[in-house]
């Protein structure tokens, strides 16, 4: 009991910590891939504390609603990771806050808002099924879908699993709101639908936005960590140089359109995932 | 079997209320024209449903054969009803001169006389006429308390109903004598252990079905009911022509025999196979889905009830009570590829509309395509998926279809896109669907849990796992749309409740508590029903630990995620009523504000009207695109489906 209750603190504290500073870091890279200085690595927190302290306007109470309930089942997901519970729970958990993101952009009438609602739909839509083929794989491999049993699992998943891996990869690019794939909304406010599904979130609301927003990234690069969870080194390591390729194709590649986005995450990612699935299988 | 009967005292007397009462109630109220006295019959009959189904709760296992009716033996009854609803059918084909419906229908009396020749002069073995275990019970419990919240919710309805159409002579009375009635043949349905019950049950759900989806007589309606008809006894005939084949092998219509048998010889499978069939129409799967969407002109009580809740339950029933048959089969392999590609391709098709009923439907077939798949897997686990979706499936379609219709009633659309900023109009009952929204698609309810189930169960079976993640996602898509549009308002200010008659607001609520004390209850649901006898040949493969289930590589803790849910809940409702003291302002649309809600200063300091919609997809996802591609895939399936048997 005890024990649980150190690990759900420890996750609360440490993981908006750490989601802040890896938004940093990536500021910083991105900077220097552009050639510029970029701000200091703790501009996130100065952001979201400058947020915190704004006056609280909203368009409509439900939004504020949703933001709540967005930080909260975020929250709640990196929790049941933290515990070591079921992965397709923790997923399904991540996507309700997906859902009321959406939703919450969805009760203003903006049309930017409205826009950028239906496009985070589709970009949810691409990489979800991604998720629960990788939460599949895992599955077929370690015989079970909890995640203490992967964490425990003798040998680096990554060997048997490089093409699912290659599909989580794509879902951490929809997911981090990466180029080709920020289509609903991006760091830089001027794409053209403003900022898309946040246009209308603001203040400490946008705060708890941006707050949930790290916790999700603590999640997938959790997740992408237990293909290497036999040592410490494979896992800093496999998560590092995953990031570096997220920051080097954001910089490379410009924003396609909602079509493409679709048609190339199930085309190349449900190969993908189906190619390794047969190839478990087979074996 | 002796000491199950044996110890029964009483359950001959529940039977036949659940069965007979509400046929004897549908005669009685037939010819009722005080709108109070109809009231009354409804109300009544549906709380001594209600009653009898829980008193049931303790009795299954458990078999009855019945001697007579009246002092008539009750096979002859049955028998003689049965041809004669059949020669209803037929009239009903000459008198909309209907060449399907007349072929059908012969078909379908030339066959049954087939049988019952059979039956006569073969050594005839004696069949027990009703059987009850847990699954059937758990259908009974919500054909009788769903059913019956349903019929009380008509009552307001069809008031406001006739008062919108206008009509001059009230048909109400016929309205209700054909609902009760079907509450009766539903129950009977999945009571029943001769076959030769099952199908008259069956063909009675198939006439209150087309009866109630032309009731308001307009041509469309009647068009789409004898759709309906025609498609249904195309079920039937499958039925009977696996009922001759059954006889065949057996020398008896006997249900529960044909099960124990479980054999992997070409005439035992063809015979669970047409079975199957008469139950993928019954369930309005593809390609037969084109009479479920043309029920949707019906009265919207009648969509939660038979379209949604109760009467499509009868095919994923029929295909789970045959499951144990074909268990390691590959017909059952096939069954479940069908049940997921349904999954899919309804979801998918769901996407594309943006009509509320249609969307209901579509999804509903969805939803029975995925019962479907877990009947097929055959394993502890998926069945378990099955029941736990056919339970909380029932009763949030029932409260989203009892949503639209009063939504519909008020704002004269079933359009999504009409519903924009339906909480400033109706907040209560905009409410109470986002609720029902979130109950469909949201840990830690109940359909979450069935579908978390579902999908660990298929995760060895490459095709329908992939196929069910797709459908899974779609399904996200169009759900939380449809809740975004609802609350999509410009600020009004206060909370103002809307008006609705007290029977409506009791349905809703009723609905909308029930599933959420059921997700609550879900662990022990689970230890007190699916325990025990389930279906033969199934142990219960999860064990309830912590207020969650777990098995060997999963767990779903649903008690705890609950809390944790509720707390969420309730920190994110505080923070929303300290909101409504936060100063509102005008959404962003890219110009000066004028004081009208949606307008800004355009060029030429012209106003402007800010307009956007909901995407809806129809280039990929629409009717024109994917109806006659999915059409073709289902019947190359069944095809399959056909060749796995043979």
């Amino acid at each position: 009991m005890i024990d649980t209750i150190l690990v759900v603190a420890a996750t609360l504290v440490a993981a908006p910590l750490l989601g802040g500073l890896i938004s940093g870091l990536d500021r910083i890279a991105t900077a220097r891939l552009q050639s510029r200085v970029g701000p200091p690595v703790v501009q996130p927190f100065h952001d979201v504390i400058k947020l915190l302290n704004k006056e609280p306007v909203a368009v409509n109470v439900w939004q504020v609603f949703c933001a709540y309930a967005y930080l909260s089942a975020s929250m709640i997901a990196v929790v049941l990771f933290a515990l070591g519970s079921d992965l397709l729970l923790v997923l399904f958990t991540q996507a309700v806050g997906a859902v009321f993101l959406v939703v919450g952009a969805l009760s203003s009438t903006s049309p930017y808002s409205l826009v950028g609602a239906h496009r985070e739909l589709l970009q949810t839509l691409s990489y979800e099924p991604l998720l629960v083929l990788v939460a599949v794989g895992i599955y077929l491999q370690t015989g079970s879908f909890k995640i203490a049993d992967t964490r425990a699992w003798g040998a680096p998943l990554l060997l048997k699993l490089p093409f699912l891996y290659a599909a989580l990869g794509l879902v951490l690019t929809i997911k981090l709101r990466k180029s080709p794939f920020d289509l609903s909304t991006s760091h830089h406010g001027h794409q053209e639908i403003v900022k898309g599904l946040l246009t209308d979130y603001s203040g400490p609301f946008l705060a708890f936005v941006e707050i949930g927003h790290w916790f999700d990234v603590i999640l997938l690069l959790w997740l992408c960590s237990l293909f290497w969870a036999t040592s410490w080194t494979g896992m800093i390591l496999l998560v590092a140089v995953t990031y570096a390729l997220e920051v080097v194709t954001d910089n490379v590649t410009a924003r396609m359109n909602w079509r493409w986005m679709l048609g190339y995450a199930w085309a190349m990612g449900l190969t993908l995932s189906v190619v390794n699935l047969i190839w478990l299988h087979v074996r | 079997m002796e000491h199950a009967v044996s110890n029964l005292v009483g359950t001959p007397v529940l039977l036949s209320i659940l069965i007979v009462f509400p046929f004897l109630a549908a005669l009685t109220v037939y010819p009722v024209r005080s709108a109070r006295l109809q009231t009354l019959v409804v109300t009544l009959t549906g709380a001594v449903l209600i009653a009898a189904s829980l008193l049931l709760i303790p009795r299954t296992p458990f078999t009855l054969s019945p001697k007579s009716l009246l002092g008539v033996d009750i096979h002859v009854v049955v028998e003689t009803a049965d041809f004669l609803l059949l020669f209803v059918f037929l009239h009903i084909g000459f008198k909309h001169n209907h060449t399907l419906i007349k072929i059908l229908s012969v078909l379908q009396i030339v066959s049954l006389a087939y049988l019952d020749v059979r039956t006569m002069s073969g050594e005839h073995l004696r069949v027990a006429a009703l059987y009850g275990d847990n699954l059937s019970l758990i259908l009974v419990l919500v054909a009788s308390i769903v059913g019956s919240i349903v019929c009380f919710q008509s009552i307001p309805y069809m008031k406001a109903h006739e008062e919108h159409l206008e009509v001059e002579k009230s048909t109400r009375r016929r309205f209700f004598c054909v609902l009760l009635l079907f509450l009766g043949a539903m129950n009977g349905v999945v009571l029943s252990n001769d076959m030769g019950f099952f199908h008259f049950f069956f063909e009675v759900t198939t006439l209150c079905c087309f009866l109630l989806i032309r009731h308001d007589g307009t041509p469309a309606a009647v068009a789409n009911g004898l759709r309906a008809l025609w498609m249904n006894s195309l079920g039937g005939f499958c039925l009977l022509l696996g009922m001759i084949s059954v006889f065949t092998r057996l020398h008896a219509l006997d249900l529960g025999r044909l099960i124990e048998l479980s054999s992997k010889s070409g005439i035992y499978l063809v015979s669970v196979a047409l079975l199957c069939f008469g139950a993928f129409i019954k369930s309005a799967q593809f390609p037969f889905q084109g009479w479920l969407l043309g029920a949707m002109i019906a009265p919207t009580p009648v969509s939660a009830l038979l379209h949604s809740s109760t009467m499509v339950k009868i095919g994923v029933y029929l295909v789970l009570r045959l499951a144990p048959g074909m268990r390691g089969a590959f017909l059952s392999e096939c069954i479940a590829v069908f049940g997921a590609f349904g999954f899919l391709a309804g979801a998918a098709l769901a996407v594309g509309q943006s009509n509320g009923k249609k969307v209901l439907a579509y999804s509903t077939i969805s939803n029975l395509g995925l019962i479907l798949a877990c009947a097929g897997l055959n394993t502890p686990e998926a069945f378990t998926a099955a029941i736990f979706l056919i339970m909380f499936h029932s009763v949030v379609k029932a409260l989203l279809f009892l949503c639209v219709g009063t939504i519909e009633q008020r704002i004269e659309s079933r359009d999504i896109e009409d519903m924009r900023g339906l909480c400033a109009k109706m907040p209560v009952t905009a409410l109470i669907t986002v609720s029902g929204v979130i109950m469909m698609i949201m840990p830690p309810f109940g359909l979450l849990l069935g579908k978390w189930m579902a999908i660990e169960a298929t995760a060895k079976n490459l095709a329908v796992v992939v196929m069910v993640a797709a459908g899974s996602a779609l399904t996200v898509v169009y759900w939380a749309r449809w809740a975004g549009t609802l609350m999509s308002e410009p600020f009004a200010g206060r909370f103002f409740p809307e008006r609705q008659p007290f029977l409506t607001w009791g349905a809703l609520g009723s609905l909308v508590a029930g599933g959420g004390v059921m997700t609550v209850a879900a662990p022990w649901l689970y230890r007190e029903f699916f325990t025990g006898i389930l279906s033969p040949g199934y142990s219960p493969p999860y064990v309830v630990h912590g207020g969650g289930l777990e098995n060997g590589w999963g767990a779903f803790p649903v008690l705890p995620l609950a809390v944790v849910a509720a707390i969420g809940f309730a920190v994110s409702i505080v923070a929303l009523r300290r909101a409504s003291r936060v100063r509102i302002v005008k959404p962003y649309l890219s110009g000066l504000q004028t004081d009208t809600p949606g307008m800004f200063l355009g060029p030429g300091n012209r106003p402007v009207k800010a307009e956007a919609s909901n995407y809806y997809l129809s280039s990929i996802f629409g009717e024109k695109r994917l109806a006659t591609l999915v059409n073709l895939a289902a019947l190359v399936f069944l095809i399959l489906i056909l060749g796995a048997a043979l």
